[in-house]
């Protein structure tokens, strides 16, 4: 097998122009302007393009990669916004043996909202399907439906780009996960697939824009630098959900920011407090271990997230889903 | 009776002389009446060239006739329509209940002249589809059992589009989502259109998959179906009746009345049933007055892990963090 990393260049577009690149890149086939098959030898499956209104496009892509590769999206000063939904499981749990391995959760946010201006760099895991979707939507478009939901001044100061940089990541809000996993079902070739793409892509537009009116407006700008510090330091609560919480001044220690500006730029991108955002992450894994099968006890699940008491553990539980986790565990099929 | 002579189409001359017929006004696409002859919001929305949408959600007050006498002929009108109180379509003196229990799915050529009923005190809700002829014909001949008859459909001589169905329960729950759209603004219109191709790639669907056209069904055999329906939804807070009781009811025997049920609603009657408590019982979480113990009671579910454990089947996620995401 061929391990060197295949590497390649591209940035999209609102028309489907963009699909040569990938054509030219590595010999994509290019169908009726909208569907890209993946040639074999790197990767099965292939994406589709739609152009839903004008100032709306959006792309499905469902492949599996057989080869590694780097994919650079280059910044671009097209006047659009990115909105990437991945669909699959947010927590994986990697289990070694039959001992459920320490370092073996990893939890991911499934929604990131950015600028076309600013690079990204996908290396999608190898021999693992890949399902997501992407909304492509114009500036100007998306200024005037923010509009229509909050006062003018704020939506301006929002979409000033010399004063604010729009960015955000989180998980996927329910009523849109409900809809993706509604499409995930629908084969790419079914007659109607292409009218309920759209539907979809119309429909989580206007659930974005709903949820994002009620963010807290955090107006600044920027720079990849920050970005690039307070993912580091998010990937990291993602990566140690078993521990405690490790204390904001480490946190901004590890982001090297002063405690104030992490804490803002934490929330302006997380749409957390980073104290909540460990608590929440925590607890979906929580949720997720419940379900495994692989404990016996609460005592043993509280043990594992790194809690002391497990009564505490269960009153916040019960607290985020209603729900005690002994009964969740007490009616898992055995 | 109050008299409306109006036509329909897919380029928007037609709203002016519909909004005087009803004594209204026409204001950014809306037609606007005084509240005293009727009360709600008729909208409409261009979607693009060959596309134009209608809202009609409005309460009565008087009995009203409105005859779709079209000069145009070039579109096709699907009408989804959760009328209740009292509506009835008109065509070629047969009479027709148009109403949610009803044939509340509609598909007409624009060369028939309908007459639309309504009493005074009933609601409506409807979405109407105005589509051309030469773009359903695309996306027909999607569909490749299609291919072949597809000249034949489209062809004036040969056939005229017309059909009474029963919309599906999936395109009955996505009307339902925009009716929970604030009616105005620029995302109105983006739930409206997402809505409409929603329901036009439903409709495909429900050609493909039905076995059978509807109106090959005896009146009578449809009638109890939808009756059956009907009373599973008033019921949704007891427990499933069982097939031998339902059959009974609808004066067939089991195995018909199974095999018609799934033909006309698409799922069986176990799975309708339970597919609408849970949609009501979404709607109920999403007001935030009801723990997921009040609703698991009032829906009959065993208790609150058998709710959660059935809505994340369903949706893909449990309750609680489906309120937590929202």
């Amino acid at each position: 097998m061929n391990l060197e990393r295949i590497e390649f260049c591209y940035h999209y577009t609102l028309g489907p122009e963009w699909q040569q690149q990938i054509v030219d890149a590595i010999g994509a086939t290019l169908t009726d302007n909208k569907i890209l098959t993946m040639p074999e030898n790197i990767a099965h499956g292939g994406s589709i393009f739609l152009e839903v209104t004008p100032g709306l496009s959006v792309l499905l892509l469902d492949m599996t990669f057989k080869v590694p590769v780097a994919i650079t999206r280059i910044p671009t000063d097209h006047q659009y916004y990115m909105v990437y939904f991945d669909i699959g499981d947010e927590i994986t749990t990697h289990i070694i043996g039959n001992a459920v391995h320490r370092a073996g959760y990893h939890a991911k946010l499934g929604m990131g909202f950015m600028d076309c201006n600013t690079k990204g760099i996908i290396m999608p895991p190898v021999e693992q399907r890949s399902y997501s979707l992407r909304l492509f939507i114009q500036k100007d478009y998306l200024k005037e439906l923010a509009a229509s939901t909050r006062d003018l001044e704020t939506n301006n100061l929002l979409f000033d780009e010399s004063k604010n940089t729009l960015f955000f990541y989180s998980h996927i809000d329910s009523r849109s996960k409900i809809l993706l996993s509604q499409l995930k079902e629908i084969d790419f070739n079914a007659a109607s697939f292409d009218l309920k793409l759209k539907s979809t892509a119309l429909y989580l537009l206007g659930y974005l824009v709903e949820r994002a009116s009620r963010f807290e407006p955090i107006i600044n700008k920027l720079s990849d630098h920050d970005i690039e510090q307070i993912f580091k330091t998010s990937e990291y609560l993602l990566a140690n959900l078993l521990e405690e919480f490790p204390g904001l001044q480490k946190m901004a220690e590890m982001a090297e920011m002063s405690v104030s500006k992490y804490k803002g730029l934490f929330k302006k991108i997380l749409k957390d407090s980073p104290n909540q955002f460990f608590l929440n992450e925590k607890l979906l894994l929580a949720q997720q271990l419940l379900h495994s099968g692989n404990f016996s006890s609460v005592q043993e699940i509280a043990y594992e997230l790194g809690y002391t008491s497990p009564n505490y553990f269960a009153k916040v539980y019960k607290n985020m889903f209603d729900v005690l986790p002994g009964e969740v565990l007490k009616n898992q099929p055995q | 009776m109050k008299e409306v002579i109006h036509q329909y189409g897919v380029e928007l001359d037609w709203v002016a002389g519909l909004a005087e017929g009803i004594g209204g006004y026409v204001e950014d696409n809306y037609i606007r009446i005084e509240d005293e002859v009727q009360q709600g919001n008729r909208y409409v929305l261009p979607i693009n060239d060959h596309l134009t949408a209608f809202i009609i959600d409005v309460t009565y007050r008087q009995d009203v006739v409105f005859k779709l006498r079209n000069t145009r002929s070039d579109f096709v009108g699907l009408y989804f329509n959760l009328s209740e109180g009292g509506a009835i379509h008109i065509l070629n003196d047969v009479t027709r209940s148009a109403e949610r229990w009803g044939y509340n799915l509609g598909i007409f050529d624009a060369d028939l002249n309908g007459d639309f009923q309504v009493k005074s005190g009933s609601t409506t809700y409807m979405i109407a589809i105005f589509i051309k002829k030469t773009a359903l014909k695309q996306y027909l001949s999607q569909i490749p059992q299609h291919q072949q008859i597809i000249e034949s459909i489209f062809n004036p001589e040969l056939n005229t589009i017309v059909r009474f169905d029963r919309m599906s329960n999936h395109a009955w729950w996505l009307i339902n989502e925009l009716r929970k759209v604030p009616p105005k603004g620029p995302l109105y219109d983006i739930f409206i259109t997402g809505t409409v191709y929603g329901l036009i790639a439903d409709y495909m669907d429900q050609i493909i998959n039905q076995e059978i056209i509807i109106e090959q069904v005896l009146p009578e055999d449809l009638g109890n179906i939808v009756k059956s329906q009907a009373y599973l939804i008033a019921h949704l807070e007891e427990a499933f009746p069982g097939i031998h009781f339902l059959a009974t009811e609808a004066s067939m025997s089991e195995t018909k009345y199974k095999k018609l049920f799934k033909k006309i609603s698409g799922i069986s009657p176990n799975s309708f049933f339970l597919s609408n408590k849970l949609g009501y019982a979404k709607e109920m979480l999403e007001t935030g007055n009801f723990t997921i113990g009040e609703i698991a009671d009032k829906f009959g579910f065993f208790d609150s892990s058998h709710l959660i454990e059935q809505f994340k089947q369903t949706y893909g996620v449990p309750p609680k963090e489906y309120l937590s995401q929202l």
